[in-house]
């Protein structure tokens, strides 16, 4: 049996010099995530529910969400939520209902609608640049 | 027939000189230690063989390169076939090796992880931590 992977908290590391470094923590992120997928369904007896795989593919989709993001920074800070809400997983600070409506069922409880900005006309994008465009 | 033979010396215990069962006594504790010795010899060295991986390895990992990347069930998967002409991305690739650690309950280094490309190379790799692993549980 692989030894039992232990989530360890370090401190907040500097931020990534360019992309590439950015794509390694995201990377060890997703590695660090799956790794604890275990312990999370011990915590919250999710083996009934849902299988390893599906919550890897949750996991994966929610990061793929953000695949377009190209600035180093905002890819650190979306890490940074990231690992928080993983810390808080791992830790038993959430209940069951909670990782079960957010990961486990395709909707969620609060309603997913995508990025904000994506689905509105460009009416509305200028709408507060000019009366005429 | 030796228990029968130390039983009735043992009897006869207080009557014969201490040296003498004491040589017997070392002759029944040799024969004792001739019969461990042959019961631990009978164990062989395993032989490490370095070969390419077992065929059913590789039909494992083809098995879980399809289930992740929802590939049909007839698309033809050689072992040379590179995940990213499958169509994977580079998340997906580490989800494959992920969705790998937890089927054969190994653990990938990243530095490991960072040469896959084909589905060879993942069998292989997978055969080496398989290896690795029961020889550290044996000593534990």
């Amino acid at each position: 049996m692989a030894a039992p992977f232990t989530l360890r908290k370090i401190g907040v590391p500097p931020n990534s010099a360019n992309l590439t470094e950015a794509r390694r923590r995201v990377f060890d992120f997703f590695r660090a995530a799956c790794r604890s997928i275990p312990t999370v369904m011990d915590i919250y007896n999710l083996q009934d529910v849902v299988a390893p795989s599906q919550l890897r593919f949750a996991i994966s989709a929610q990061i793929r969400k953000n695949a377009h993001i190209t600035d180093p920074k905002v890819i650190d800070l979306l890490l940074f939520k990231g690992m928080e809400e993983l810390t808080d997983i791992v830790d038993h600070a959430k209940q069951r209902h909670h990782i079960i409506g957010q990961y486990v069922v395709g909707e969620g409880l609060v309603q997913n609608t995508g990025n904000k900005d994506e689905g509105k006309s460009d009416f509305l994008k200028n709408f507060y640049t000019s009366n005429y465009f | 027939m030796a228990s029968l033979s130390t039983t009735s010396l043992s009897f006869k215990a207080p009557s014969i000189q201490s040296t003498r069962i004491s040589q017997v006594l070392r002759k029944a504790s040799s024969f004792q230690s001739i019969s461990f010795g042959r019961f631990h010899s009978s164990k062989s060295l395993r032989l490490q063989i370095s070969c390419a991986a077992k065929p059913e390895t590789v039909q494992k990992v083809s098995d879980i390169v399809k289930e992740q990347l929802a590939l049909s069930a007839d698309t033809a998967l050689t072992a040379e076939s590179k995940f990213s002409a499958l169509g994977a991305d580079s998340l997906d690739t580490v989800e494959i090796v992920m969705a790998l650690e937890e089927k054969f309950n190994i653990s990938v280094e990243e530095s490991d992880a960072q040469n896959i490309t084909t589905i060879q190379e993942a069998a292989d790799l997978i055969e080496d931590l398989v290896q690795k692993k029961p020889a550290t549980s044996e000593a534990s």
